[in-house]
């Protein structure tokens, strides 16, 4: 961790101020403040599906061999997009317009894949006849119940920051933003990343046939 | 702003390539047929060795100030560790005999 850097006084507004403790800017600060709440949230859903996983005798494994290996290359694409967007926000730092665009639209692209990779699975399940409070071997029917909402909170995720990406790609292009908001949307991104860390291996792995 | 001592871009693909490692124990281990309670704490302790990387590599945290760290890992882990009072229900009623 860095420890030598001089806290700067700023000037707001005409006024000199004490500059920011963290030393950086309040956008990346409040995104921080967000990834805090939303990961209590993710862990919140999370713990309450471990408590009836754990504590439910018959609970049902859906997922065979083919789903496991979905997961795994779903993971594959949402770690590469975490790359991507590194390289982004690298570009951008270094006022490489052009480049920095091209990661954005390359981590875009591979969000758009993770979402219809998820879908496909959702798809999927419903087909086998799963439903939010209905398990079609007969197990506990809370498996729906918790697999749809915690990686449709996911997906949601995932999709937002997708068109989040895509309004600070333009306003990038456009001049209206700078390399300080391509940082931040990758804070965002890198945080979906981490939830799936967890979603995965919860979700999928303990469902495992 | 970060500082200047990140890692070069090839780093970042090996931390990549090291999580994905991370990934494959894990799809390992559940086809191990381990016990539920075994499998469900492996799976955690491998995801939180996972996340912490991608928290201090990915999102930067190491090359911060250190009083970022200090204002977020201690809060959320102190949530985490109040909602851990729910798994001795859960494991009370996994030993609970199921009635015909």
């Amino acid at each position: 961790m860095n420890q030598s850097e001089p806290a700067i006084a700023a000037v707001h507004g005409g006024v000199l101020m004490e500059a920011s403790p963290y030393g950086f800017d309040k956008k990346k600060l409040g995104m921080w403040v967000f990834i805090v709440s939303d990961a209590c949230t993710f862990a919140a859903f999370l713990f309450a599906y471990g408590y009836m996983r754990v504590g439910t005798p018959i609970w049902g494994t859906p997922f065979g061999f083919s789903s496991i290996v979905n997961g795994i290359v779903m993971t594959a694409v949402l770690l590469s997009s975490s790359l991507t967007i590194l390289a982004a926000v690298r570009a951008s730092q270094t006022g490489a317009k052009a480049s920095a665009s091209k990661w954005l639209g390359l981590t875009m692209l591979l969000g758009t894949v993770f979402a219809a990779l998820h879908l496909r699975e959702w798809f999927k399940l419903i087909g086998e006849g799963w439903r939010l409070f209905y398990n079609p071997t007969g197990g506990a029917p809370q498996f729906g119940a918790t697999f749809f909402s915690v990686t449709g909170l996911h997906l949601t995720h995932v999709v937002t920051g997708v068109i989040a990406l895509a309004f600070i790609t333009r306003g990038y292009n456009q001049g209206r933003y700078d390399e300080s908001h391509v940082e931040t949307a990758g804070l965002y991104w890198h945080f979906v990343d981490l939830v799936w860390m967890f979603v995965f291996p919860l979700m999928y792995l303990m469902n495992a046939r | 702003m970060s500082s200047n001592r990140e890692l070069a871009m090839s780093s970042y693909v090996g931390i990549g390539a090291g999580l994905m490692v991370i990934v494959g124990i894990e799809v390992i281990l559940t086809y191990q047929h381990l016990p539920t309670r075994t499998l469900l704490f492996s799976l955690l302790s491998l995801a939180s060795l996972e996340g912490f990387v991608a928290v201090m590599y990915l999102m930067h945290v190491k090359y911060e100030r250190p009083i970022l760290f200090w204002t977020i890992f201690p809060a959320t882990l102190f949530v985490l560790a109040l909602l851990c009072y729910i798994w001795p229900d859960a494991f009370r009623m996994a030993s609970m005999r199921l009635l015909k």
